[in-house]
């Protein structure tokens, strides 16, 4: 028996900010499922199940959030399931809802992630003092940097390539009224000029922190059918993990990235991605992380991503636009950055993405990844529906 | 049973939290002495409140006054009260449904022992001195035959009410490194760094973990691998950590210790920072009292060929 069609025909998310006194998490996470399923025009009676994910517990240090949300996502008597796999969950998170459709387990499936981070200490979530081990680093940054000099040497880069991608992405979330930094006096120069922080990575090549969810509601072909807007259809989903760090891991363009995509792009049918994709939402936390990714995708070959950064084509009016939104470079609430990505690609192949929709979305790639790039999570949905 | 280190291993971080509207009025209404609940579609009152109804799902706004005595449904006695507990001698942990509220609140019971608590017993609120707007400005609750108090009509709506409050947590562990890491350890009191080898793979992991993670097998056979090494990706670190006792700016460095597979994290010194790059060859500086390194300086050897590296980044 194939498996069901999938559809997402509601997309929500609410303005991400630094922060959001002014709502629990609670509140938070309504907000985002609220305008999902208004966008699909259902209540809460027409959800089957929810599927929640978020970033360690230790970030808001409440254990086990979705027990306490189940009321605010009008989740009582239906199944509730939590994901977990660090910055890339909220991709992960929708591939699980929407396995759940294409099994026919669930009619209709509402998927949400959320990080509250103005409450949260990601710092002290992922940092513990580990006794015995010697403290030498604090934050991401400076665990992703040497991995950005290691491809900078091994592709022969030129220096000013994360400064474009930085430039691109934050004058992308110009376009985008949810994205959290809107720097409306946002130059090439001032990107340059922003302090080193570990360098090779600039200030202004940093996400930032954000408050944020991200809800999407999935269904099958009849509920697609009376969706009151165009749905996008889950062409190919796939996930791929592997160690944090092993002998011969490629930090640069890990095994799963790649394996992950290859298995995304045999499910949709597609033979060269840089031709059959018409744009990409991909999981940029750090500006250089742009080029790295198009070739761990296959948009480019070893060695190359950065020219297509630098040719203009991953720009909004390029051939193979990347972070239309403006990417997690512009909004960063962890748990929520990977369904972020997801559901932008959604909403270019349904038409719906405002200012920054682009002209020709046909099919386009919603890429996350977390941990210590040991966690892969990816999809290509398309305005028609599989084998049509 | 090998010998194994062990360690306390103690996080704390103090949360902060939104309270959004509806728990905003609860906290605040115990700051002043008014208990809130907030009532759902079907007419219940559910103390502690709830920002939406568990059956419909609808947002719920309308807060009820209840009173500050009422019922214990079911309880648990505490024998040896811990850190951070309401009462620091033994006392019944209790589910209170106060009166005019449908649902159960849980909190503390002062009494002098299990004999004196049971199911259907009537308690009443003993208001903390010092009030802040938090679920601990209630210091307990204490037995209680007196008539039921009455809510005195508050509507909900406060002057100053508090926005947010702050949640201290704390982590009690004993961390354990296991036998591996534990054995890599004493050799660094001896000033060798020892890794171990993949049986299947042959691949030499420094820190070692017991098992190599790409064939799923257990390892056993010691290596000393070193001293000497090579950079083979780095960053200079420019902004400051806190709890962390070094000057910036400096170099976080990937050094392929000689006979190694992998990489492990070092401090690069004894060179500007500027001037360090992929390849230099570098050798560890050991001082008193510190169980690693305190950082890797250049050996003055040529810089390794990126092909000799570029695996071990």
């Amino acid at each position: 028996m194939s498996k069901e069609p999938v559809a997402v025909v509601g997309i929500g998310q609410t303005r991400h900010v630094a922060a959001r006194r002014d709502v629990s998490i609670a509140g938070l996470v309504r907000e985002a499922a609220r305008r999902a399923l208004d966008d699909a025009a259902l209540t809460w009676a027409d959800v089957d199940a929810v599927v929640i994910g978020k970033a360690p517990d230790f970030f808001e240090g409440v254990m086990m959030p979705e027990l306490y949300l189940a009321d605010a996502l009008g989740a009582v008597g239906k199944p509730v399931l939590r994901v977990h796999t660090a910055g890339s969950v909220g991709g992960s998170t929708a591939l699980v809802a929407a396995n759940l459709v294409a099994a026919r387990v669930h009619g209709t499936v509402l998927t949400l992630a959320f990080e509250k981070q103005s409450e949260s200490n990601a710092m002290w979530g992922l940092s513990l003092p580990i006794p015995f081990q010697q403290p030498l680093l604090a934050g991401a940054g400076g665990f992703f940097a040497p991995h950005v000099r290691a491809y900078m040497r091994r592709s022969g880069a030129p220096d000013t390539i994360g400064a474009l991608v930085a430039y691109k992405d934050r004058r992308n979330a110009l376009k985008n009224p949810y994205a959290h930094l809107h720097e409306h006096d946002i130059t090439l120069e001032k990107v340059v000029a922003s302090p080193m922080l570990w360098d090779p990575i600039r200030y202004s090549e940093t996400c930032p922190s954000s408050d944020g969810a991200c809800a999407m509601v999935l269904t099958d072909r009849a509920g697609a059918a009376r969706a009151p807007r165009p749905p996008a259809w889950v062409l190919g989903g796939a996930m791929r993990s592997e160690p944090t760090l092993f002998a011969g891991k490629d930090f640069v363009s890990p095994r799963a990235g790649q394996d992950c995509a290859a298995d995304v792009y045999r499910q949709a049918g597609i033979a060269d991605p840089r031709r059959d994709i018409d744009a990409a939402e991909i999981y940029v936390p750090f500006s250089w992380y742009e080029p790295m990714w198009l070739e761990n995708l296959g948009f480019a070959e070893e060695g190359e991503g950065w020219k297509l950064t630098e040719s203009g084509a991953t720009g909004l009016d390029g051939d193979l636009p990347v972070n239309m939104s403006g990417g997690v470079l512009s909004t960063n609430p962890i748990g929520a950055s990977g369904m972020i990505r997801f559901a932008e690609a959604a909403l270019q192949v349904r038409g719906q993405a405002g200012e920054h929709q682009l002209d020709r979305a046909r099919r386009v790639l919603g890429h996350a990844y977390g941990g210590g790039s040991q966690f892969f999570s990816m999809w290509l949905v398309g305005s028609a529906p599989p084998d049509s | 049973m090998p010998d194994v280190l062990s360690a306390p291993l103690v996080v704390e971080f103090p949360f902060t939290r939104s309270l959004g509207p509806v728990q905003s009025a609860f906290l605040t209404g115990l700051r002043e002495r008014v208990l809130l609940g907030v009532r759902t579609n079907d007419g219940r009152t559910l103390v502690p409140p709830v920002e939406y109804d568990p059956v419909t799902a609808e947002e719920i706004r309308d807060l009820v006054e209840v009173a500050p005595t009422g019922t214990v449904t079911t309880w648990a006695w505490n024998h040896a009260p811990r850190r951070g507990q309401p009462l620091d001698t033994p006392f019944a942990w209790v589910l209170v449904r106060l009166d005019g509220a449908d649902t159960a609140l849980l909190h503390a019971l002062d009494a002098p022992g299990p004999d004196a608590v049971h199911t259907g017993m009537r308690v009443r609120v003993r208001w903390a001195a010092e009030r802040s707007g938090a679920i601990t400005d209630i210091a307990c609750f204490e037995p209680y035959d007196g008539e039921a108090a009455r809510p005195t009509g508050h509507s909900g709506a406060f002057a100053d009410a508090v926005s947010g409050v702050v949640v201290p947590a704390r982590l009690d562990y004993t961390y354990s490194p296991g036998r591996a890491q534990s054995d890599y350890i004493r050799a660094l009191a001896e000033r060798r760094t020892v890794g171990e080898r993949c049986p299947s793979c042959r691949k030499v992991y420094v820190p070692p973990r017991g098992a190599c993670p790409t064939c799923g097998v257990a390892t056993a056979e010691h290596v000393e691998v070193g001293p000497r090494g090579t950079v083979t990706t780095f960053c200079i670190v420019n902004i400051k950590a806190k709890n962390l006792d070094i000057e910036v700016p400096y170099v976080y460095a990937h050094i392929a210790l000689d006979g190694a597979d992998l990489a492990l994290h070092a401090r690069i010194g004894g060179i500007p920072y500027d001037q360090v790059r992929m390849g230099l060859r570098v050798e560890p500086v050991w001082t008193e009292g510190t169980r690693h390194p305190d950082h890797y300086r250049p050996t003055g050897e040529p810089d390794a060929a990126y092909d000799t590296y570029k695996e071990l980044l």
